[in-house]
Parts: C-alpha cells; structure tokens; sequence
C-alpha cells in the first residue's frame, strides 16, 4: 500500500521544522542560495598588509621606555649640521621688522 | 568618482603605486556594500516576490558604483604591484616569485631538479 502524499509533505515540513532548514515541497526558486553565502568581503579587504609604525606603537606601548627613532635622530642630526655651516632656517622676523621690510620694498 | 571612497591616509605598508592604492580601495568599498548586494541579489533571484519589487531592485543593483563590484578587485603583486602574472598563494608576480624562492625567502619552496 502506498503512502498517501499528504503523509509524506508532513514528514518533510516535520523534517525542515527540526533541523531548520526551509520547506519548498515545490521546489521554487527563492533565492535561498544567496542567504546561504557566506560573505568574502573581510577576507578580500585583507589582501596589502596594513602599514606599520613600529618605533611609534612600541612607544605608545611602553611611555616608560626608551625607544629609539633613527628616522627622527638623523633628522635632528642634519639640521645641527646645517646650522653648523650657517645654512640653518632664518630666525623668525618680529611683527613691527616684517613691516619695516615690506615699506621698504615699496 | 571613485575620490570619494579612497583613504585620506595611507594604510597599506606593501609597494605602493596607483594601481595598488585603488585596488585596495575597491576592495574596502565591495566589503562595505557586500551585504547591500547581495540583499539586492536576493530579491531579484526570489521568484515568488512580486515581478515590480525585482525589477526595482535589478535597476538598483546595476545602478551601484563599479566600485561595490567584486569582479573590480584583482590581486596584486606585493612587492611589484604587477596586475598580472600573480601566484595567489604568495601574492607574488611570477619573476618577484623566482628571485624571492632563489634567495630562500619563500618557506618550503626549492627549485625543481631531477
């Protein structure tokens, strides 16, 4: 004897009811598929490796070290030597001397 | 306009190059509108949504800047920002690869001899 079908539709929405998955005795496009991706867009964005700073972050780590930076004492290092040689920046003009100046110019 | 999305600040430490920059930027903005889409791309494949609704939303989906499309990223050499040519398991253009595993760079990668 057969089962009848109506018996059968019950068993599958029983079945999705239980392990909770969806009930299409129809089989209709419902575009479940596409609830089921999962997204890669975390993944993709993660391609370059990010930019570092590690002389800065470990300073702000540890306020209390000491953590040289070569970028920055080589900085220093040629202005003093610049100075030295009398090519340093000029000494900033007081308000009433840039005046002084510009008149003159005219 | 693809200024709008780029970074004001740079925070990729590989090579650097135009090319590079907007890649990484294509790639920041598609994970930014990947829920958008696919949201979109569900209501388009759900046939049992009114035809309007879908129709509505394929005009929505195709009217999205390019740069929400994940067929815009392509992966990029590292230390060549070469667009073609790239291992996918080092992120490496074919000839950064050779000179890189020569020197013994790469882990676990020897010349083949027999």
């Amino acid at each position: 004897m057969a089962t009848p079908k109506s018996r059968i539709l019950d068993l599958l929405r029983l079945r999705s009811q239980i392990f909770n998955t969806n009930f299409n005795p129809l089989h209709e496009r419902l575009g479940n598929k596409i609830l089921r991706q999962r997204l890669k867009g975390p993944a993709l964005a993660e391609y370059y490796p990010p930019r570092v700073h590690p002389s800065v972050e470990l300073r702000k780590a540890f306020p209390n070290w000491k953590v040289g930076d070569e970028h920055e004492d080589q900085r220093l290092a040629n202005i003093e030597n610049r100075k030295r040689r009398g090519k340093g920046t000029p000494k900033k003009r007081t308000a009433a001397e840039s005046k002084k100046l510009t008149k003159r110019r005219r | 306009m693809p200024v709008q999305f780029r970074a004001k600040k740079l925070d990729i430490g590989s090579f650097i190059n135009k090319w590079v920059i907007r890649d990484h930027t294509k790639r920041k903005v598609y994970k930014e509108y990947e829920p958008e889409r696919q949201a979109l791309r569900y209501i388009i494949r759900n046939t049992s949504l009114p035809m309007r609704t879908r129709a509505q939303a394929q005009l929505e989906l195709s009217q999205m800047h390019c740069y929400t499309r994940s067929t815009q990223i392509n992966n990029r050499c590292l230390l060549g920002g070469r667009g073609k040519g790239v291992f996918r398991a080092f992120r490496l253009a074919r000839f950064q690869f050779r000179m890189n595993a020569l020197k013994g760079n790469l882990p676990g990668v020897r010349k083949a001899s027999w």
